[in-house]
């Protein structure tokens, strides 16, 4: 099964009210700016329908409505389809405004959401692992990227200092 | 691969890039199935 496929039913377990919104990051997000890389996952951002409940929020009613439509549990995984996806909550400002921002596009005529460039990279700053870092420089290579948007999402969730550091290692 | 060839991989519709991504995927879980299949192999003749 294709992606689409795994995406098709993310929007109907948002139709059917389980999530009240979803946006794709990580490596499936990244590719619709950049080239793709290889990746074994899908991340997805959701939000619930009381967003304030976000922070404490449990990821039981998602992984029980995917159990009842044969879906699998493995670790912090569910797998739809083919693909193991990770449903992460909005933890912070930083990922509901990258929620609220998102993209609206399709997969082969099946609607979704992606996270903006900027806050992909914002994201990936705050994470930090060594393939976050090469993500990062990929979108400034390959990717059109509103210097402005990007300085002020860093400057509002507090991720400057992250920023100037990584600067200062890829100017080294 | 080039930097121009990878730009152009970059500037492909959404749609074609996820079909690139999946074969990716693919390549990537064939070969860890065959690791998996070799090291059981090994294991089995210790």
């Amino acid at each position: 099964l294709a992606i689409k496929d795994t995406l098709q039913v993310i929007n109907r377990m948002q139709a059917d009210g389980i999530i009240s919104q979803y946006a794709i990051g990580g490596a499936v997000g990244a590719t619709f700016y950049i080239e793709p890389s290889a990746t074994v996952d899908l991340d997805v951002f959701v939000e619930f329908l009381n967003r304030y409940e976000s922070r404490l929020v449990s990821l039981s009613p998602i992984y029980e409505y995917l159990k009842s439509r044969g879906c699998i549990a493995e670790g912090e995984y569910i797998v739809i389809g083919d693909w193991p996806v990770q449903f992460l909550p909005t933890a912070d400002d930083l990922d509901r405004e990258a929620m609220e921002q998102a993209i609206q596009t399709d997969v082969d005529g099946v609607p979704t959401r992606i996270i903006g460039a900027e806050h992909l990279i914002a994201i990936a700053l705050r994470t930090g692992r060594s393939k976050d870092r090469s993500r990062i420089i990929q979108f400034f290579e390959q990717a059109s990227i509103d210097s402005g948007k990007l300085q002020g999402i860093l400057q509002r969730f507090g991720l400057m200092e992250k920023w100037r550091k990584f600067r200062a290692k890829i100017d080294e | 691969m080039s930097e121009q060839t990878r730009k152009k991989l970059a500037a492909l519709p959404f749609s074609e890039k996820l079909k690139m991504l999946e074969k990716l995927r693919a390549r990537e879980l064939s070969i860890a199935k065959t690791r998996e299949k070799l090291k059981a192999q090994r294991e089995t003749q210790k």
